[in-house]
């Protein structure tokens, strides 16, 4: 019988055992494989380390292609995570696909904070991290101007950056602002509020006997959120356990979410008084060093990149840059996927990149 | 009747898909609450005082053991982490020097690939969407 009827013939029901037991087999051997294995490489392209500062690491990728165009990128990586998300494997890199494009990549990276680092707060983050690297980045290139891009939290420092040093009088080296599932508007991420509630949430006792804050902290918040996720997560492995791409996936995934990394207790206070609690980038509020991170000074072209199914960070916390900054150039594209989707992995390599090309490419010249 | 044949595994990921969207569908109603957010705060606390409290007993133990505590193969690990930034910051400082015309003898310059060019033109051909 043919399968539109629902009912299968012999042979093909004899297919589809011979098939699964095929796959059984595979996932017992794989499964074994997988418990004695170590950890899961991650990086395809070469790079190199062009300026250290503590916590703060810049990287250069080694440039693939003869002619490459005149602006350099510079992404930020959020100060929670490592920055290997950008450039996981052939394929699904977006570091590779870039370099292939013939852009000039240069990744602000985080080592974990020391204890002597605790005292590290938003100002050295957007006002000397970030404009060190890109005088280094001068020194390397002969450039001045950069894109700057950033990737969740990395994204919001690279606003606020931008936000500080653009107009008269100021240093004006970001050419273009592009971001990546970058929270703004903090009074929408519901459960990050209610975690950091404040009148329940006492920022300062916690970051006064931790110091540096511990990764457990911040990833207790992620699984609230998504609390079904790490055992589904291993249930459909176990299916896909014949599947060496998807294993080689899941665990490159999974190494990039437990290394997870502490933040310095400032930081962190901050993130929680200034950002969350007084949502201060919104309401044109954010004192940073003395100085107000005002939105509407940002006048460069800003691509917003948001994932349609982003549990972190939602399309309301991240849209405000369309509206709140002053910028008469600007674009947002909604990508299918989550949070995680719109920086590596497959999907947006064939989907999201391309886009990402077209918009910089003609403003990286 | 469905017009596809039965498949065991894709049934079982199926049914782990709904599992997974009822649990975090049902956790995030439970989340909005003040009452969670209380205790997520009460939580917090006594978590810092317990951990407190078992690592200074902790330590006291591995004393008498005459082993390492936490705290002192977190310092270890953060002089080593210090050591690395000081190494890589004077590696950054001599190569800096070394590619400076006239600063190295021949047998100490650090050989440079060249710069690619940088005047790349993006190529007119529009993407679909996302």
């Amino acid at each position: 019988m043919s399968e539109g009827t629902g009912q299968l013939s012999p042979e093909a029901v004899g297919e589809r055992v011979r098939r699964e037991v095929d796959r059984a087999l595979k996932r017992n051997i794989k499964g074994l494989e997988f418990l004695a294995a170590g950890r899961q490489e991650v990086g395809a392209m070469a790079k190199d380390l062009v300026h250290r500062e503590g916590t703060a690491m810049l990287y250069r990728y080694r440039p693939v292609v003869d002619e490459i165009y005149r602006l350099p990128l510079l992404i930020v990586s959020p100060p929670s995570n490592k920055g290997y998300i950008f450039d996981l494997a052939p394929g699904q890199s977006m570091v590779e696909f870039l370099l292939q494009r013939g852009y000039d990549v240069f990744n602000l990276d985080w080592a974990p904070p020391r204890h002597d680092e605790s005292h590290l707060g938003l100002t050295d983050y957007v006002d000397r991290f970030i404009p060190d690297s890109m005088a280094r980045i001068e020194e390397i290139t002969g450039e001045r101007e950069v894109t700057l891009a950033g990737y969740c939290m990395g994204g919001t420092l690279a606003t606020i950056h931008t936000a500080l040093h653009t107009g008269p009088g100021e240093a004006n080296r970001v050419k273009n602002l592009m971001l990546f599932a970058t929270p703004i508007d903090f009074s929408t991420m519901r459960l990050f509020q209610t975690w950091a509630d404040k009148r329940h949430f006492d920022v300062d006792m916690v970051v006064d006997r931790l110091g540096v804050i511990p990764p457990e902290l911040m990833l207790g918040a992620f699984d609230l959120s998504r609390p079904a996720n790490r055992t589904a997560g291993r249930l459909h492995l176990w299916s896909n356990m014949w599947n060496d791409e998807f294993v080689r996936s899941y665990r490159m995934f999974d190494r990039w979410a437990a290394e997870t990394l502490p933040v310095p207790g400032e930081y962190f206070r901050e993130q929680i008084k200034k950002l969350m609690w007084a949502n201060a980038l919104v309401e044109g509020t954010l004192d940073v060093g003395g100085r107000i991170a005002d939105l509407s000074r940002v006048k460069v072209p800003i691509l917003n990149i948001i994932a349609q199914h982003d549990h972190v960070v939602s399309r309301e916390a991240a849209s405000p840059l369309m509206t709140l900054t002053g910028s008469e150039d600007r674009e947002e594209i909604l990508s299918k996927g989550g949070h995680v989707s719109l920086v590596a992995g497959p999907a947006a390599l064939r989907r999201l990149w391309p886009l990402i090309d077209d918009w910089l490419g003609k403003r990286s010249v | 009747m469905s017009d596809k044949p039965f498949d065991p595994i894709a049934t079982w990921a199926d049914m782990v898909q709904k599992w997974e969207q009822e649990i975090n569908s049902w956790s995030g109603k439970l989340t909005e609450s003040e009452q969670f957010s209380s205790m997520m705060g009460g939580v917090t606390r006594i978590q810092l005082i317990v951990q407190r409290s078992v690592a200074e007993q902790m330590e006291g133990m591995l004393r008498t053991l005459n082993m390492p505590s936490k705290v002192q193969i977190e310092a270890l690990t953060e002089r080593l982490d210090a050591i690395e930034d000081s190494i890589d910051r004077l590696r950054l400082a001599v190569e800096a020097r070394a590619l400076k015309p006239g600063n190295a003898s021949p047998a100490e310059a650090v050989p440079v690939p060249p710069e690619p060019k940088r005047t790349r033109q993006p190529t007119a051909a529009p993407t679909k969407k996302a």
